[in-house]
């Protein structure tokens, strides 16, 4: 080995060896002056000197080589940690000031990594695609698709290898502890094969599961694995039964995200009694299955659209009676991937924005710190650049300085990050299904090295502004404290301008997203959601056979409410207010198309959509819905009485404006059948509360065969004790009844506006954060000038000030930093408050309320912030001051 | 320090080393002792910045050291030539001569 590397690796040794070296020539020297005729003493001396200073000479020969930079730097980091330690309080808060600004960095970055980054934990990932139809003009952007349609498009597609098919529908399973409603993907045999998934324990679906006549078989999720059945791997080959037929665990899959809705369990069509019925098949419109294709290797996503695009203009000319050209049928294709969490971008982007605001705030808070700490030790840095340290040795020793205190605020930070993803993975959930794959692992760990190696050198390089090139002006000035210089001074007061503006736009987001909420939370949803419970339940259909018997069970199950104390009334639907299906439907939650008598469809012209719901008598009552005009439903409207519906105002006002609707007749069976319109109930924002009010149509529930399976019961008292009680009646009502999503519709109503509300206390959090550590920085500038001008400040007591005027000098001086920092903050909101305006309900980027707001509460802050710099002023003794000197 | 004796010039030391340790492998004593001896006392090396150049040559890679025997049996670190630093001798003394040659003619026109 090279012997320059060995002293690399082996510090050591090359200096035992360069000790010998030396030794070994002045033994020599001695040797050569002894035999010159030299005394011991002399000869001693004498080599002494030809040699010129041993530690001199080994010096030079060290830096001569390449561990040099390694020793210094090892140098360096004992010399900070030294220095570090004899201020501790200053180490702390730059520590923890760091911590903050990276932990809350790391947080939304392994959010967003894993929601919206990470590689899809699926073999073909990247070239999986979503496939969907769409009838733009009709309204609709997600057509599902029929058998016959998902032919069409596989037989005719150049750009796919494959497509696999997948709908989702709510079964009983049985064989467990108790009846489970599952949500049960009904899936294409190529399903997992296409998306590259492998089982954890057993197999997946073949091409002989899917045959007609085959045994049932069952794949389990994950988290069902774990949670029903005690994620136990001899669970496989369990016998379940499910409408009526045996289903044998088959297989187990990892953890991987579910799309587009989250399944408890898997089944091949087969088993699907809807799916595999040959009426079913052979109908082109009978549609419901969603669809995956997976692009052939060297496709783009651009020619598969294209290619979409031409089969879907083909099936509109060769079906035109199917593809209305009135619906402008047409085709949407998408990586599986950007799908996945579509929504994600837009909601993150504020949070990874106010994170970054923190960051920079943070280190300009600590870059200040810095600032102040060099102005200090201006002495000490002049002494040894006096001793011969350049300027560069000196920056590297800051940097050094300013590395270890980053890094160790990216330790810390690590430690604050978990808690705050537990917060962000729940607002994530809201509109990502890949929130799962959110973890602390390689790339966050790398980030966070990044954020903060890159945060240290920016703050570390900070005080090497108006770091004097002359050490002697710092040495000739008095041996008391040194003086700021300019640069140095103005330097500071532009960081803390620049934390002052960043956190206005920080609180400035907050504030609009609270504004948002809060007009959200207070917003009139149209009924009355206090003391109400809701749940669903579940009979088996192979149990409950047709219509008739789910009515009478629906009938068994409100009488058995009846029956308890405490309960005013209770009615069965098929929805209610901000059921959260319904809001997660984009195209409207049960609409239909109808007709109105005597005006008929022009040719061309789209029929009309409604909102189609059914409901008990005691509906209106229970959710507390106005009646408006003519009449609700009665236990009299039955199958063979006259068919009646009732409409909200909105359909009454879009379909009859200036007439009165009751009396009329709609229909939505082409004609078949007619409804008339009893009576006009008050609109409700079944949505979303910030969505439009739908046009929507109720029919009662013993004259509709869906009848409806959502209990809804108004209680006397809190609705939430009363739970227990009522879930116990409809288990009296009727055998093998799954009851899930029992709730009060209070809370129903706030699950609606999770996402709003976690985003609003995400920002208030970060803006906070933002604004202790802005107040920390302002108060650390203004006692720091304080503290520098004792003197003058001393004299001026002397001279005849009072203290109340130093403290007004101080205050103003303070205030006068956080109106530069609003007045540049506040254009700047309004920039960037406009990019979250999407997110924002009733609530103008530029609402005056909350940006004067926001302006009154920093300067109240910055007046706080100013109190001990304040106080400190007022502690000056003139006498004290002036023998400083 | 004698005012006959020149001082170096910059660079000059790496050239004498090299050509020092041409001849046979040596402790940095005896290099210094070497090249005083065959200059006959023009060119004195101070010692002081004999081992730096020792180090630095060694780093470049023109020369290497090991410690070995030396006559009374004691360890000595010992210098030798590698075939690049052979090499860059070669050129500098081309260098130096050509140096030398030009300086000469100067100098030499102007009497």
């Amino acid at each position: 080995m090279n012997n320059s590397w060995k002293n690399f690796f082996l510090p050591r040794r090359a200096e035992r060896e360069l000790d010998a070296e030396m030794r070994d020539h002045l033994d020599r020297q001695i040797a050569e002056n002894v035999r010159r005729g030299m005394t011991p003493d002399e000869a001693r001396r004498q080599a002494m000197i030809s040699l010129g200073g041993i530690e001199q000479v080994k010096q030079d020969c060290r830096d001569e080589r390449p561990a040099r930079l390694l020793a210094d730097l090892w140098r360096d980091v004992r010399h900070s940690v030294r220095g570090l330690r004899r201020r501790p309080g200053f180490a702390a808060v730059a520590v923890i000031t760091m911590a903050l600004g990276i932990g809350a960095n790391t947080a939304v970055f392994s959010v967003v990594y894993g929601v919206l980054m990470r590689p899809l934990p699926f073999a073909n990932g990247r070239r999986l695609i979503v496939l969907q139809q769409t009838a733009p003009k009709a309204g609709l952007h997600d057509v599902p698709f029929s058998v016959k349609e998902l032919n069409d498009y596989l037989t005719q597609s150049r750009t796919l290898e494959g497509i696999a098919e997948h709908h989702s529908m709510s079964f009983l399973l049985l064989g467990g502890e108790e009846p489970l409603r599952v949500q049960t993907g009904v899936v294409s045999a190529n399903f997992f094969s296409l998306f590259g998934v492998q089982p954890v324990a057993g197999r997946t679906f073949t091409d002989s599961d899917a045959s007609h006549d085959a045994p049932g078989v069952l794949i389990a999720t994950d988290k069902f694995w774990k949670e029903h059945l005690g994620g136990d791997p001899k669970a496989i080959g369990r016998v379940f039964q499910m409408s009526g037929r045996s289903h044998t665990l088959i297989g187990i899959l990892p953890p991987i995200p579910q799309y587009p809705i989250r399944d408890d369990v898997y089944m091949p069509v087969s088993s699907c009694p809807t799916r595999s019925s040959a009426a079913f098949i052979g109908d082109r419109t009978a549609r419901m299955m969603t669809a995956f294709g997976l692009l052939k290797p060297g496709v783009t996503l651009e020619e598969a659209r294209t290619d979409a695009a031409v089969i879907a203009a083909r099936l509109e000319k060769t079906y035109p009676e199917v593809y209305k050209p009135q619906y402008g049928y047409g085709s949407y294709v998408n990586l599986f991937r950007d799908e996945l969490s579509v929504r994600a971008k837009a909601n993150m982007a504020p949070l990874l924005a106010a994170a970054g605001f923190v960051l920079l705030i943070a280190c300009a808070s600590v870059a200040n710190l810095m600032l102040a700490r060099v102005t200090r030790q201006e002495r000490e840095l002049s002494i040894r650049a006096a001793l011969g340290a350049t300027r560069g040795r000196l920056m590297r020793q800051l940097l050094t300085e300013s590395m270890i205190l980053s890094l160790a605020g990216g330790l810390l930070g690590l430690q604050l990050a978990p808690p705050a993803i537990s917060g962000l993975t729940l607002l994530a959930e809201q509109f990502s299904a890949r929130t799962g794959e959110i973890r602390i692992d390689l790339p966050v760990l790398l980030f966070t090295l990044l954020i903060s190696v890159a945060t240290g050198v920016l703050f570390g390089l900070a005080p090497a502004v108006g770091l004097r090139r002359d050490p002697n002006e710092t040495l000739k000035e008095g041996a008391g404290r040194s003086t700021e210089t300019a640069g140095r001074q103005r330097m500071r007061k532009i960081l803390v301008v620049a934390q002052l503006a960043f956190s206005f736009v920080l609180l400035a987001g907050a504030g609009l997203a609270i504004r948002s909420l809060w007009k959200l939370l207070t917003v009139d949803g149209g009924y009355r959601a206090e003391k109400v419970l809701v749940l669903r339940f579940s009979a088996s259909s192979a149990r409950y056979k047709g219509p008739q018997a789910f009515l009478t069970l629906n009938q068994r199950v409100l009488d058995s409410v009846h029956q308890l104390p405490g309960v005013r009334s209770a009615a069965v639907s098929l929805n209610y207010p901000l059921n959260p299906n319904a809001i997660a439907a984009d195209d409207g939650f049960n609409r239909r198309e109808f007709l109105i008598q005597d005006r008929p469809l022009a040719k061309g012209q789209l029929a009309p959509q409604v909102e189609f719901s059914v409901a008990s008598p005691e509906y209106l009552d229970t959710v507390g819905i106005p009646l408006v005009k003519g009449r609700w439903f009665t236990e009299q409207d039955r199958g063979e009485s006259l068919q009646v519906a009732a409409i909200n105002e909105s359909m009454a006002k879009h379909r009859w404006p200036g007439e009165d609707p009751l009396g009329r007749r709609v229909s939505f069976d082409e004609g078949k059948t007619w409804l008339t319109v009893a009576g006009i109930i008050g609109d409700v924002k079944e949505m979303g509360l910030d969505r439009p009010v739908p046009d929507e149509i109720y029919v009662p529930m013993k004259q509709n065969q869906f009848g409806g399976n959502n209990l809804l019961v108004r209680t006397a008292t809190d609705p939430d004790s009363m739970a227990r009680a009522i879930t116990g009646a409809v288990h009296q009502a009727g055998a093998d009844i799954a009851i899930d999503r029992v709730r009060s519709l209070a809370q129903v109503r706030e699950e609606s506006v999770a996402s709003p509300r976690l985003t609003a206390i995400l920002l208030g959090i970060f803006a906070l954060l933002a604004l202790l550590i802005t107040a920390v920085g302002l108060g650390g500038v203004l006692a720091l000038g304080v503290s520098q001008r004792r003197q003058e400040l001393g004299i001026r007591l002397a001279l005849g000030a009072s203290h109340k005027q130093l403290v007004r000098m101080v205050l103003f001086q303070g205030l006068r930093l956080a109106a530069l920092g609003i007045a540049i903050g506040l254009p700047c909101s309004l920039a960037l408050t406009r990019l979250v305006a999407a997110l924002l309900y009733d609530t103008p980027p530029n609402d005056l309320l909350t940006l004067s707001c926001v302006a009154l509460l920093l300067g109240m802050v910055a007046a706080a912030a100013c109190f001990v710099p304040a106080r400190q002023a007022t502690r000056i003794d003139p006498l004290v001051a002036l023998r400083a000197e | 320090m004698a005012a006959s004796k020149s001082d170096l010039l910059q660079g000059t030391l790496d050239v004498l080393v090299l050509k020092t340790l041409a001849l046979e492998p040596m402790h940095g004593w005896g290099i210094s002792q070497r090249i005083q001896q065959v200059s006959d006392g023009v060119l004195s090396v101070t010692q002081g910045s004999l081992y730096p150049a020792l180090h630095r040559l060694e780093r470049q890679g023109w020369i290497e050291s090991r410690w070995s025997a030396s006559e009374n049996n004691r360890q000595a670190k010992y210098y030798e030539l590698t075939k690049r630093g052979r090499k860059r001798l070669t050129e500098e003394t081309e260098d130096w001569e050509r140096f030398a040659a030009a300086m000469g003619r100067v100098l030499r026109a102007e009497s």
